[in-house]
């Protein structure tokens, strides 16, 4: 056993295993960025920064850094050079430990006036409500999911059982861009939708338009005119064209009225699928392209193939035998014969504690150009002082830290939403402590030149 | 080179003839001068045009004549230009799409623009940018050719750029928005412009356009909130900056040290020592005197792109060659340093489709110039380092292939120095990077985010790391010294140009560019290659002895 312990020990003071254990860590690392070019920095992190073999290599790392330490037991002061670089590394471990298991990483975003205590961070979660015909809804069940490292398949799927029903996982896309299909039904509670195409010399627009059987009408506005679809009780509006499409019940017609600017009625009548008529205004014709009575909105996910900001993840799961997509940040309805549940898929949300106000978000540009040069938002502390936070002029309230991240526009290019990033990190003394040794290890180096030669034990 | 149609082949010849038969006078340089507000900032016209001519021709010049001559008469006289071929388009892909002659390099705007094929492939690039997703080459090629026609058309519709300060506001007034009494001015001047580049120019001619050029100039300093003595001396300087191109005074100064050097080492004549010394020395205070205007331009330090960096990293591998060479005695790290100046001036004079010399304003996130500074200052510096290691670790290779035997002592020595550079190296780069630990947690409150930037000096300060611990092991002594210094410098390679020009993600997307992948791949390859083969040789040479 002594004999073992021995020969371990000097396999682990050996600087061949170090000199191993770097370039693992460089390798390891190396995929890892192109894992990040290919998908996005969390996919990287969690199938290789934070993979077990990551672990395994930065805990032998560490096992190596302290026996060489050991062995050189006593130091001499020519060893003060090695020995506070090694020991700076394994407190930025430990920092990075402390960071990563207690910290938190998360970003909150606000409209100008909004108040928000709730952090969004990276961690997903599946939850499911539901209602049983008295009108409330019920949370049935949360849970945390981790598919980028166990993606759910058709052989190996994730179910999610609750009461006497479940909900089975089959796909799991990590980058995926969403589409919106219409598709005819026969259900008593599902909208109409129409398909038309709006036509003169020089347009050429094809739209759909559904209007949810709960709503009186669903208006689309292509600029110099709208198309409305109603279920009869819509009041044309004054300063627009109009053309209102009203579904007449239990046929395959739709009877049709044309208001100019001033609300004059042009032009009325019915129409079917494949017919046109003429609009009135500008040589414009409207063809139904199709139309059903009933329909619902399907939502598919295509994958990817480059990362793209509009790209997110999503996941297909079955439920009663029907298939559904259901994307990050989103719920889905699913009814049975009496019940009605709703399944969300989204990032967990946490509670700071106290409440933030957003009063007013700034972006300031580069001289006669639409480039933002700097940008700043300020808000209120519940101790009622307020502050501006900008680039690199962080926040500092409640342990917690507030960045100035990021920004959304509006279509005129006012500003709409402020992003900051939250953040909470244990770990980071330790880590600039540990930093502050690692760089003081290696500039004594060049005092002592020959501090890592290791004296020979004869 | 070759035009397509007749038309544009005569009126391009009239033009030409035209421009270069001007001797230019004191009223260029007035017009170079001349204050303009484009792309955030103000600068002289001259680089307004000089970066105009790099986008639609490729080059900052127009053949022989000024690009500050050329431009104006894309703004007064746009329809002599409409079928003149001078839109470069060289992606191949592209012109297949549109169509266009393969052999052919330069198009004329009329071609373009009724080029039926134009519409879908901008309408595939617009549906690109509404995805948000990443513009590949092609796309990349597409989207120079919009701006290209984007451009010609602005100028000639007078919206670009601006001439005069507004009375409020930062957003200068161009040609289109000036007031009455300064459009009547720009007329009078454009008449006699075209009057004085003309055959029929006068020296009385040109003596006019000169000071109604003054007259136009002195208006708009004055108009609105006017222009401040200040800015009209940057404006100078800029001017001076672009005509004097210290960069490639240095790199002609540096090329000269490095033969006078190289002579001495065959020969040994001291003078070729002084020579050598002399002239490098004068590289790089013309070096330092070109950057240190860059700084007093930009107002920032010149960290911000490829190009830069480029510019800076010789400048500091010269800077560890001198004191190297004092501590060392050897001209093997003088020469080194010499050839990477020469070898990275050049390449930023040759390639500035790639390496971008603009001076561009800064992404908000950088504007905190203290971390910037030292972050982004320290871990190009290692890069030096680095690769004055890796220029030494050639030589030697040379040496070994030469024989081992004779050149021992240099080759004691040049392994020497080797370990100097990479200790230095792997300080700075250490401390490079806990900076950019430190930065990012302050800017974003992350110390260590596995961004590719990052982690990629992460690895290469691993690469090194690993060659200064197997050194002590004895698994790498000189021949691996030299080995390892080369092939080590494709880590730099990779985290310097690779992440922004390969890998193209993260967070320091502000420095990504594109262009030159297949000539660094190359670059990359060749020296692999020149390893294997120097290996190969050695251990076939050790085998039969």
């Amino acid at each position: 056993m002594k004999h073992i312990s021995k020969k371990l020990f000097s396999v682990l003071t050996s600087i061949k295993l170090a000199v191993i254990v770097i370039l693992a860590l460089a390798v390891l690392s190396a995929i890892g960025t192109i894992y990040e070019a290919r998908y996005d920095a969390e996919y990287a992190q969690k199938l290789i920064y934070q993979s077990p073999y990551m672990y395994g290599v930065m805990i032998v790392l560490s096992l190596t850094l302290i026996a060489v330490m050991v062995d050189r037991w006593p130091w001499k002061k020519r060893h003060a050079a090695f020995v506070l670089a090694h020991i700076g590394i394994i407190i930025t471990l430990i920092g990075a430990v402390f960071t990563q298991k207690m910290g938190v990483d998360g970003s909150m975003a606000f409209r100008i006036g909004e108040t928000k205590n709730r952090v969004t961070i990276k961690d997903r979660d599946l939850a499911v409500y539901g209602s049983f015909g008295d009108g409330e809804v019920r949370p049935l069940l949360q849970k945390q999911v981790e598919f980028v490292t166990h993606p759910p398949t058709e052989k190996d799927p994730y179910v999610l059982p609750f009461g006497s029903e479940k909900i089975e996982f089959v796909e799991y896309q990590h980058l995926a861009f969403r589409e919106e299909k219409i598709i005819a039904s026969d259900r008593e509670a599902d909208g109409p939708a129409v398909r038309f195409q709006l036509t003169n010399p020089n347009v050429n627009m094809t739209e759909w338009i559904r209007r949810e059987s709960g709503k009186s009408s669903e208006v689309v506005n292509l600029g110099p005119a709208s198309v409305v679809l109603s279920d009869g009780s819509y009041q044309p509006q004054e300063g627009v064209n109009e053309v209102i499409l009203v579904p007449v019940p239990k046929t395959d017609e739709i009877r049709y009225m044309v208001y100019d600017k001033s609300n004059l009625l042009k032009t009325r009548g019915k129409v079917k699928e494949s017919q046109e008529f003429d609009v009135g205004w500008m040589g414009l014709k409207l063809k139904v392209l199709r139309y059903h009575p009933k329909s619902y909105k399907q939502v598919t996910y295509q994958k990817a193939e480059g990362s793209s900001p509009l790209a997110h993840s999503a996941l297909r799961f079955r439920f009663r035998g029907q298939e559904y997509w259901i994307g990050i940040g989103s719920l889905i309805r699913l009814y049975t014969e009496d019940s009605m549940y709703v399944l969300a898929y989204v990032f967990r949300q946490i509670d700071v504690g106290f409440p933030l106000i957003l009063k007013d978000f700034q972006i300031g540009h580069y001289q006669g150009t639409k480039r933002a040069a700097s940008y700043q938002s300020l808000v209120e502390t519940p101790d009622g002082k307020e502050v501006v936070i900008s680039m690199n002029e962080p926040l500092k309230y409640g342990g917690f830290t507030f960045y100035q991240s990021s920004f959304e526009q509006d279509e005129m290019g006012k500003p709409k939403v402020s992003v900051l990033s939250v953040n909470h990190d244990p770990g980071r003394w330790l880590k600039y402590f540990g930093s502050f040794l690692i760089v003081l290890g290696s500039i004594l180096l060049f005092y002592f030149k020959k501090a890592l030669a290791r004296p020979r034990k004869t | 080179m070759k035009f397509n149609k007749p038309v544009g082949r005569v009126i391009f010849a009239v033009i030409l003839g035209l421009i270069s038969s001007v001797a230019h006078g004191d009223w260029l340089s007035e017009l170079e001068h001349l204050p303009v507000q484009d792309a955030g900032r103000i600068k002289p016209f001259d680089t307004f045009a000089k970066e105009a001519t790099q986008l639609v021709y490729g080059k900052r010049k127009f053949n022989n004549s000024s690009s500050a001559e050329v431009v104006f008469t894309w703004m007064v006289t746009p329809e002599l230009w409409s079928s003149a071929p001078i839109v470069e388009v060289r992606h191949s892909g592209v012109k297949e799409a549109l169509n266009l002659e393969k052999t052919q390099r330069y198009f004329s705007m009329n071609e373009l623009m009724t080029n039926p094929k134009l519409p879908l492939i901008f309408g595939e690039l617009q549906n690109r940018r509404e995805r948000q997703e990443k513009l590949n080459p092609y796309f990349q090629a597409v989207q120079r050719i919009e701006n290209q026609l984007g451009l010609l058309q602005v100028l000639a519709r007078g919206e670009a750029p601006g001439f005069a300060p507004p009375a409020e506001g930062s957003t200068w007034l161009t040609l289109k928005h000036l007031p009455p009494e300064l459009q009547e001015k720009f007329v009078i001047l454009a008449k006699s412009f075209l009057a004085a580049i003309g055959d029929k120019g006068t020296a009385e001619g040109k003596a006019k356009l000169e000071t109604e050029l003054k007259d136009f100039k002195a208006a708009v300093t004055a108009h609105g909130q006017g222009i401040a003595p200040d800015i009209l001396t940057k404006v100078s300087w800029e001017v001076h900056y672009n005509e004097f191109h210290p960069f490639l005074w240095s790199w002609v100064s540096y090329l000269l040290g490095l033969l006078f050097m190289v002579a001495y080492m065959v020969r040994g004549h001291a003078w070729q020592n002084n020579g050598g010394w002399v002239f490098i020395f004068i590289g790089f205070l013309l070096h330092t005197y070109g950057m240190a205007l860059r700084i007093y331009l930009a107002g920032r330090p010149p960290v911000s792109n490829m190009y830069e960096t480029v510019v800076w990293v010789p400048w500091g591998v010269v800077l560890f060659g001198f004191i190297l060479e004092r501590i060392q005695k050897s001209k093997l790290v003088l020469i080194s340093a010499a050839a990477i100046a020469t070898f990275c001036l050049i390449l930023t004079d040759l390639a500035p489709a790639v390496l971008d010399p603009s001076l561009h304003p800064l992404e908000p996130v950088l504007r905190s110039t203290f971390w910037l500074t030292t972050h982004v200052l320290i871990i190009t510096i290692s890069y030096a380092a680095f690769f004055l290691a890796f220029a030494l670790g050639d030589l030697l290779l040379f040496y070994f292939l030469k024989d081992e035997e004779k050149y021992a002592k240099q080759i004691h020595i040049g392994a020497q120095s080797i370990y100097r550079c990479l200790q230095i190296g792997v300080v700075l780069l250490a401390a490079g990077i806990i900076l950019g630990g430190i930065w990012a947690d302050y800017s974003w409150g992350r110390f260590w985010g596995w961004d590719p930037k990052e982690t990629w000096a992460l690895i290469a300060l691993l690469g090194y790391l690993a060659v200064l611990h197997a050194r002590l092991t004895g698994w790498v002594r000189s021949f691996g010294m030299a080995v390892t210094s080369v092939l080590g410098f494709s880590l730099v390679i990779m985290a310097w140009y690779g992440v922004n020009f390969v890998l193209g993600a993260g967070l320091h997307s502000y420095g990504f560019g594109a262009g030159g992948v297949e000539y660094v791949t190359g670059f990359v390859v060749l020296h692999i290659l020149y390893v294997t083969y120097v290996t190969t040789v050695r251990y076939g040479r050790k085998k039969r002895a």
